[in-house]
């Protein structure tokens, strides 16, 4: 062993990024390990001819505005880290149909009042019921914020008396606490939209983690970076390099090396790296199964896997798409346009589970809309997003590999010019398919999964975040990243590594304290 | 607030249900076995072995072709096993040691896609004066010997999203190996497009592959067309390969695939624009950047014979080593024997993305392919980059096994 760091963040991930960011700003003599040769896991981007393409981000939901910053433009430039940020002009607009099987093409502007005018032009007579349905969101959103600040030690008088709502709504799923309000199925319908971006349908989905997201998807807009989540990512490592970091990429972690029951190394494909502690952005399974002693795994963990069954969240199939038309040329008017075969999640993640027969779900983003500066001039740029499901990407063949994601591709691009009259496959310059392939490849995640574990019923975000001081008892060593307790997103892996840096210098102040 | 939201039956029961969350979270988790933790997933496994960090191969075979001055490697896997499979038209990064320097070369795979499930890839490399790697592997490598390549790199492959069904071939000496690879996926099924080559050859004698190619062209789907620039002969073209050419071979919608010397890029240039081709319509296969970097138009000419210092920085390992500002700074890395990633070796790919940490280079813009916020803090392409001053630079690690 040679050179020692206080901390090695293993993963360059969003969450691995703000956990590095977070202990060099506190003076921490850090390492940032990466097994690919640039920074962000699925905050990167790739080039194609004369296309930088964003690799998956849609929106991001805690940004808000320089002048009234939301939590993560805060936290990044508390960090140093100054990012051009694009706001993206509406919501959303959805194709698909009702719940009751009328036809659905919707678009929602953001902003609560023009939202709340919108819904009640789709849905009239509604806007009483969606003025209640909002104070109960800004409760429980307020109330969430104070949770999540209290790292695990929440006061319950405090809940009950400024926020008795969230108590009484916090512990079931969306679809019960929208029924009980009697809110009418058209309005679930369309704020049901977003059920994608948790991976999870509205019957099993925690109602305080989508209130969340929506709320601030609503009321505060959503942004994207001037040029690909990598700005992000990179202007995140440049901030950690000046903080005194040290990077290396191409470099990956094989073993997290123990002293009694406490980690004290990692091994890497570069060599062996003393320390005293890791914030491994990695999946918690694949610590256990591959990278630490077996007999130190504490029971409960073996358990806590066993309960979770590798049951992880979405695996994303995406098709890139530069187009030498513009978006104008091409009458795309929205940045987001959602398509599904029904408005009702559970019918819809079913359908999506089933395969390619059924799935006809999937998002169609184009960057110009957002960031006119998305592609060289008289060129457009997008993606579309769908999900897949483990089987069908699991027991293909190398060499129907090809055929089998193109045939998706093709059924996606078909579907935007029936639905949505928008052809875009004379113009296509460049095109690139990924799947969970793709995605298992350049993160390591289970299946391709870029969510971890399903955030439902019993291991919602809240019931993880009450939790915090039993799951992962290693000492010297904590997971971060999407299978954490804030679940999944760009805005919660931030959060999450940042929650998690904390809680390592916590521990290292303590165990400092005992010597 | 005004609103008092209720699900439950019973308000109170809500708040205990809350707060009871870990309770039922820590129930759950109890009731399910203490057994052990698995991570073995297909999805990982497929992804794994159609992009491995490295694969190990030996030379079985050594096809010799006199009149062409090249010889096609026979490469299997030296486990016995499987290669991983590709997309006809990509190439191996060979890894190689040549005294003490390690060294990567790009060599497009001319064997059929089919034929890697069976273990097995060709690649077929020609003289090139000068050459370093090529002189070693035409004379030095011989059966038996074993090396590490990458996974099948690049995107020059047909594509039915994007591409017609048509595609015009134009390529030059080697720059044939792609599209041989092409045409046997196509005569054996793997592949489905129209694929027209034009061969630009000097003599009839130095024509490479042309009984494997003449045998393809058998197919309905394949036609070769050779053309000679210094000989004149019956039922070959003469010449050069020219937009009036390609247009005599051309259907109304068809894509043109280049790939050959930089001489031949060079006289395209002047007949690409006649053919009135939309830019999605044209694609080209560099592996490799000018030899000639001084006579570009924007190299700082105080550099030209110049030679600089190179600070390298990879993990814990400093060292510094001579350059000649004139060659792309991971020529220079590969010669001091540091193992650096690289595929491409045309700036297309970034697998040798680095961060200069200060000094200053050259990149010529037709090879950039960095990304926005790289160019913006200083990171480079090394394998298309060249060095104007001294330089410290960190580079990555590379997977060598």
């Amino acid at each position: 062993m040679s050179k020692h760091y206080d901390i090695v963040v293993v993963g360059a991930g969003n969450a691995g990024l703000s956990a590095a960011l977070h202990c060099a700003k506190e003076g921490k003599k850090v390492l940032l390990i990466e097994q690919h040769n640039l920074p962000g896991g699925c905050a990167t981007s790739f080039v194609r001819g004369r296309f930088e393409f964003e690799p998956s981000l849609h929106e991001l939901c805690d940004i808000g505005t320089a002048e009234d910053p939301a939590e993560i433009r805060q936290m990044m430039e508390e960090y140093g880290v100054h990012v051009d940020w694009k706001e993206v002009p509406d919501c959303f607009r959805i194709i698909s149909k009702y719940s009751d099987g009328t036809p659905m093409d919707v678009t929602m502007p953001s902003g609560k009042e023009p939202f709340l005018a919108k819904m009640e032009e789709y849905v009239p007579g509604t806007s009483k019921k969606m003025r209640e349905y909002f104070e109960l969101l800004e409760e429980t959103m307020a109330g969430t914020a104070y949770i999540s600040n209290s790292n695990g030690h929440a006061d319950s008088n405090v809940l009950k008396e400024k926020y008795p709502n969230l108590l009484r709504t916090g512990a079931y799923p969306v679809k019960k606490v929208w029924d009980a309000m009697k809110l009418p199925q058209k309005c679930q319908d369309i704020m049901s939209t977003y059920w994608g971006y948790l991976g999870i349908d509205m019957e099993r989905m925690a109602f305080i983690h989508y209130c969340n997201m929506f709320m601030k998807y609503v009321t505060r807009a959503a942004y994207i970076p001037a040029h690909t989540s990598h700005e992000i990512s990179n202007k995140m490592v440049e901030r950690f390099r000046e903080l005194g970091g040290d990077v290396w990429y191409n470099c990956r972690a094989e073993e997290f090396l123990f002293n009694g029951d406490r980690l004290c190394g990692v091994k890497t494909s570069m060599g062996t790296i003393e320390c005293d502690y890791v914030l491994a952005n990695i999946n918690p399974d694949i610590i256990y199964a591959k990278m630490m002693p077996k007999d130190l795994i504490p029971e409960r963990e073996k358990k806590l896997s066993a309960a979770r069954n590798h049951n992880y969240s979405a695996r994303m199939y995406t098709v890139y798409v530069g187009l030498n038309k513009t978006a104008e040329e091409l009458g795309i008017k929205y940045y987001c346009i959602f398509m599904a075969d029904t408005a009702d999640s559970t019918k819809e993640y079913k359908n999506i589970l089933g395969g390619y027969e059924t799935n006809n779900f999937t998002i169609f983003l184009c960057n110009n809309i957002t960031n006119p500066e998305a592609s060289p001039e008289g060129t457009s740029i997008g993606f579309f997003t769908s999900m897949g499901n483990p089987d069908e990407w699991g027991n293909l063949a190398q060499e129907d590999y090809v055929a089998y994601k193109n045939k998706y591709a093709k059924k996606f691009i078909r579907e935007l010019k029936d639905r949505a009259g928008i052809d875009i496959e004379p113009y296509i310059e460049e095109i690139c398919v990924a799947s969970p392939w793709t995605f298992a490849r350049y993160l390591g995640t289970p299946e391709g999964s870029v969510y971890g574990y399903e955030t439902a019923e019993w291991d919602g975000m809240m019931a993880r975040m009450m939790m915090l001081s039993s799951d992962y008892p290693i000492k010297g060593l904590r997971p971060i990243g999407a299978a954490g307790p804030r679940g999944d997103g760009y805005s919660s892996a931030y959060v999450c590594g940042r929650l998690m840096a904390r809680l390592a210098l916590k521990d290292l102040r303590e165990e400092g304290g005992q010597q | 607030m005004a609103v008092k939201v209720k699900v439950g039956l019973i308000g109170a029961l809500d708040m205990l249900k809350f707060k009871n969350m870990s309770k039922v979270r820590e129930a759950a988790i109890q009731a399910a076995p203490a057994k052990e933790i698995t991570a073995d997933y297909a999805v990982n496994n497929n992804a794994k072995a159609l992009h491995p960090d490295f694969q190990k191969v030996v030379v079985t075979e050594i096809i010799d072709h006199p009149g062409a001055d090249a010889k096609t490697l026979v490469l299997r896997a030296a486990d016995g096993g499987k290669l991983a499979y590709f997309r006809a038209g990509e190439y191996l990064s060979l890894k190689l040691k040549i005294g003490q320097s390690y060294v990567s070369r790009p060599y497009s795979i001319s064997s059929s896609p089919k034929e890697a499930l069976a273990g097995k890839y060709e690649v077929t490399v020609r003289t090139n004066p000068g050459g370093f790697a090529a002189d070693y592997l035409l004379n030095e490598v011989k059966v038996g010997d074993e090396f590490l390549c990458s996974a099948p790199q690049g995107n020059f492959y047909y594509e039915e999203l994007r591409d017609p069904e048509h595609i015009v071939a134009l390529a030059g000496g080697s720059g044939i190996t792609p599209f041989l690879s092409m045409a046997k996926a196509i005569a054996d099924g793997t592949e489905d497009f129209k694929l027209t080559i034009l061969f630009g050859s000097r003599t009839e004698e130095q024509i490479l592959f042309k009984e494997e190619l003449d045998a393809l062209a058998e197919n309905d789907k394949i036609n070769v067309v050779h053309v000679l620039s210094d000989e004149e002969k019956e039922g070959y073209e003469h010449g050069f390969i020219t937009a009036d050419l390609v247009k005599k071979y051309a259907s109304e919608d068809y894509s043109v695939f280049i790939c050959g010397p930089e001489a031949m890029y060079r006289f395209l240039e002047g007949e690409l624009p006649k053919l009135g081709l939309p830019r999605k319509n044209i694609r080209r296969e560099l592996l490799g950047v000018t030899k000639k970097i001084a006579a570009h138009p924007d190299f700082p000419q105080e550099c030209v014979g110049a030679t600089v210092q190179i600070t390298v920085r990879q993990g814990e390992v400093e060292c510094v080593i001579p350059a000649s500002c004139e060659e792309p700074i991971l020529v220079a890395v590969e010669r001091a024997g540091i193992i650096a990633p690289s595929r491409c070796r045309s700036g297309e790919c970034g697998w040798c993305r680095s961060k200069v940490i200060s000094g200053t280079f050259f990149a010529p813009p037709e090879h950039e392919g960095r990304r926005y916020s790289d160019k913006e803090t200083g990171y480079i392409h090394p394998c298309a980059t060249f060095p104007t001053s001294d330089l410290i630079l960190e580079v990555p690690g590379e997977y060598h096994g």
